[in-house]
């Protein structure tokens, strides 16, 4: 059985309990509102569904259907982007009441405080959340543009069903690296409970 | 059975020190799903080059049913590292346990009387014993397991119909294989995800019981946040994002059986609507995650400011 010891964390040590830092902030301050935004992008998805739908039982104009699936599309994952922001927020959220929770037990114990500096996998957790954003949201504004292209007539059958499939394929990898990203966050969340039974255990002399 | 659920989520043995696997279970599912995604992405491109051959259908036939196989694959994967941190919560308990003994006072009060209080993460209640186990989180300890072995199956079983989808584009067999494809995996990521609610439903029991048995080993009254309203969200959200995920599976099996096949043009104007809705019974367990995931911050941030008051004043 492999085991740690408290030194193969790597930590900093400061006299009184640390702030949360800038993605912890701005995750304690943003889940609420992409959350939010989420449902507002599903609803607005949901209602041009079933307007497509009823486009199609009463064979309305083609391109307008192809169009309404762009801007489908577009809802959606705009939905699914703000939902998985929420997510990644939430659990910078926690990680946020880990370092402030942690530090000041330590310092009420009168100890010196001693924070784990972030991990790869939190450094990680970051660039792939922000990758995959920009991925997802730039295929939302191209389906949008796709929508108006194909409305109005200017692009071919061939040509617009190309950049369907393209766009469905960046967004659907872009869903995946977000989960990716989301996954080595709560790794970072178990890393640091286990940095936190050795400090409090460190703290109290009872290692 | 479900002992033996259970002890897949309680350390195997009480060392703080020891490593566990998860992490590395999940990173390792975690790039296999990434992988497979990257394939499909140039299966995607090929296809979207590729328009007028025949081929093009088949190999995004085909992209659908891997694509869906490698999201399942990262939220397995998920489910993984969500093990770890139940695993590991356990052992914090311990420590926290072990580690408040020493540090409390030698004199000290129970804390506060016995009845409702109101504290800045919310309303709590105070007990002398440690509070019975809530139903939604006895039933979680036992559902998560099933949902997350039982949505791979249905993943797998679509992407066999994906592949008689991609050798039948087309004709009947095709559009039925295709609705088929399109019904299992959606409910097989619902069931998954499900099962992922249930973890961090886990995880919620875990720190509310574990927190308790802390301040009762301590000679203290048991101080417990009651349900917020962030949770109660959560378990209807899930309810409500499992049961569309059911729905609609039965819509597209009742499209592939119920109407005509041969006749797309009947079928078309439910599919249009089906995807979307699909997508909606995902949606909704995402958002009681989000919600969940703010819960378990908030539990949390009160129960680091019970151990600051414990070690600070005794009670």
């Amino acid at each position: 059985m492999t085991t740690l010891t408290i030194d193969d964390f790597t930590t900093e040590t400061t006299a009184q309990a640390p702030d949360r830092i800038l993605p912890q902030k701005a995750g304690k301050a943003l889940w609420a509102p992409m959350f939010a935004m989420s449902l507002v992008g599903f609803a607005v998805g949901m209602g041009l569904a079933i307007a497509r739908s009823n486009m199609i039982s009463s064979g309305d104009d083609v391109l307008q259907i192809a169009a309404y699936g762009q801007y489908i599309s577009a809802a959606m994952f705009f939905g699914f982007a703000m939902v998985f922001a929420a997510i990644s927020f939430a659990i910078a959220k926690i990680l946020g009441e880990f370092r402030v929770g942690g530090g000041s037990v330590q310092e009420a114990a009168h100890s010196d405080v001693k924070t784990l500096k972030m991990p790869g996998t939190a450094k990680g957790f970051l660039i792939g959340m922000m990758m995959a954003m920009m991925i997802i949201l730039t295929a939302v504004v191209l389906h949008i543009f796709a929508g108006v292209a194909i409305a109005g007539g200017g692009v071919d059958a061939i040509l617009a069903e190309q950049w369907t499939i393209w766009l469905e394929a960046a967004r659907r990898f872009g869903t995946v690296l977000y989960l990716f990203s989301i996954m080595l966050g709560l790794i970072t969340i178990v890393k640091v409970i286990q940095f936190q039974s050795f400090r409090i255990r460190q703290v109290a002399h009872t290692e | 059975m479900a002992v033996a659920i259970d002890k897949l989520v309680t350390p195997t043995n009480s060392d703080y020190k020891a490593v566990t696997p998860h992490p590395k279970i999940a990173v390792g599912l975690g790039i296999v799903g990434l992988m497979i995604a990257m394939a499909v992405a140039v299966i995607a491109l090929v296809a979207a080059n590729d328009l007028e051959s025949g081929n093009s259908a088949q190999l995004l036939a085909i992209a659908f049913g891997l694509q869906t196989t490698a999201l399942v694959t990262v939220k397995v994967a998920i489910a993984a590292a969500l093990v770890g941190i139940l695993v590991r919560l356990w052992l914090r308990i311990e420590s926290v346990k072990v580690a408040l003994g020493a540090l409390q006072p030698t004199e000290h009060g129970v804390g506060p009387t016995l009845g409702d209080v109101h504290t800045q993460y919310g309303d709590a209640t105070v007990t002398k014993n440690v509070p019975a186990t809530l139903p939604i989180h006895k039933m979680a300890r036992t559902m998560w397991f099933p949902m997350v072995a039982m949505g791979p199956m249905f993943v797998i079983a679509g992407l066999v119909t994906s592949i008689v989808w991609a050798n039948n584009v087309g004709t009947s067999t095709g559009i039925g294989a295709s609705g088929w494809t399109q019904g299992l995996q959606f409910l097989g990521e619902g069931l998954v995800l499900a099962g992922i609610s249930f973890l961090l439903g886990s995880i919620l029991g875990s720190l509310r019981e574990g927190g308790a048995e802390v301040q009762k080993a301590l000679g203290l009254n048991v101080i417990t946040l009651k349900m917020p309203a962030t949770a109660k969200a959560f378990v209807a959200l899930m309810a409500a994002g499992l049961m569309v995920s059911m729905v609609q599976f039965g819509l597209y099996v009742y499209t592939v059986i119920g109407l005509n096949a041969d006749s797309f043009a009947e079928i078309a104007p439910w599919w249009a609507w089906m995807g979307p809705l699909r997508e909606l019974g995902l949606a909704l367990l995402l958002a009681g995650i989000v919600l969940a995931l703010a819960t378990i911050a908030n539990v949390l941030g009160f129960q680091f400011s019970r151990i600051r008051s414990i070690a600070a004043t005794g009670e």
